[in-house]
């Protein structure tokens, strides 16, 4: 098995009176118990170049389901008006405007449960690697 | 404005045979602006005595809608068997599973509630959304 860990970190000094300092790490773990996910895509790189609003990104079919599967995905556009849309099932999960990531887990809990992108602009480009159990 | 940074760093020396090493940091912007998002709920917990169904954990009628919030959940026990899974929207749309120590960190436009159902009773979570309106 592999170890991968995660660790995200929130830091403000001014968003409260009181500083923000955030950190919380976890291990790639499967569904089943304590073993590190084994699979990856890889870290991968899709420039949309134009007309492909509700690109398939991740389909629910190619993964097993209710499962611990891990998706990172950045928006590396340094233009701050460009985002690309994520859906889950036709369901808006959020916009991840310039440099803006995103790490979530992912069950694949049905064939419908597809990850699509959608971006603002052409020539845009999504940085994304998926963590598979 | 207020500046709070989000990082994220996923490292693995055995997940493939080349090392993996990412760290990616984005500073917390208002949808399509650089002018810093200046609203929290601060970093809450709740502790779950029995088990959840669908419970609403953010409710989209806190936050105005098509803005460009952030969401940050962990899974705070340490079962390694226990999970939360993660639902979006009125359909509850399974997005996934955190286990133990598990963490999301994902953009939120304030559209739809966030529910989680437990798998076991006496579970626990943090939360907090940084939002824009």
């Amino acid at each position: 098995m592999a170890t991968t860990t995660a660790t995200v970190t929130i830091n403000s000094t001014d968003l409260l009176t009181d500083e923000l300092s955030l950190s919380t790490s976890c291990t790639l773990t499967n569904a089943d118990g304590n073993n590190g996910l084994t699979g990856t895509s890889g870290l991968g790189r899709k420039t949309l170049a134009s007309g492909h609003a509700e690109y398939v990104l991740f389909d629910g079919t190619d993964y097993v389901a209710d499962k611990a599967h891990k998706i990172y995905l950045k928006n590396t556009s340094t233009d701050p008006t460009e985002f690309f849309k994520i859906t889950i099932n036709s369901e808006e999960i959020g916009r991840l405007y310039s440099l803006d990531w995103m790490f979530m887990p992912w069950s694949a809990h049905d064939a419908d449960n597809d990850i699509k992108i959608d971006p603002s602009a052409d020539n845009m480009t999504l940085e994304y690697m998926l963590f598979i159990d | 404005m207020a500046t709070t940074t989000a990082t994220l760093t996923i490292s693995s020396a055995d997940l493939t045979s080349n090392p993996l090493a990412i760290t990616t940091s984005s500073t917390l912007y208002k949808a399509g602006t650089t002018i810093g998002l200046e609203q929290t709920t601060g970093l809450s917990k709740k502790v779950y005595a029995a088990a959840q169904t669908n419970a609403t954990l953010i409710n989209k009628d806190d936050y105005a809608d098509n803005t460009h919030s952030r969401v940050y959940i962990r899974n705070s026990g340490s079962s390694s068997t226990d999970f939360f899974t993660i639902e979006l929207g009125s359909s509850n749309i399974v997005l996934g599973r955190l286990y133990g120590g598990d963490f999301l960190f994902i953009p939120y436009e304030g559209e739809q509630d966030v529910d989680i159902t437990s798998s076991a009773t006496n579970m626990e979570l943090e939360f907090m959304v940084i939002n824009e309106g």
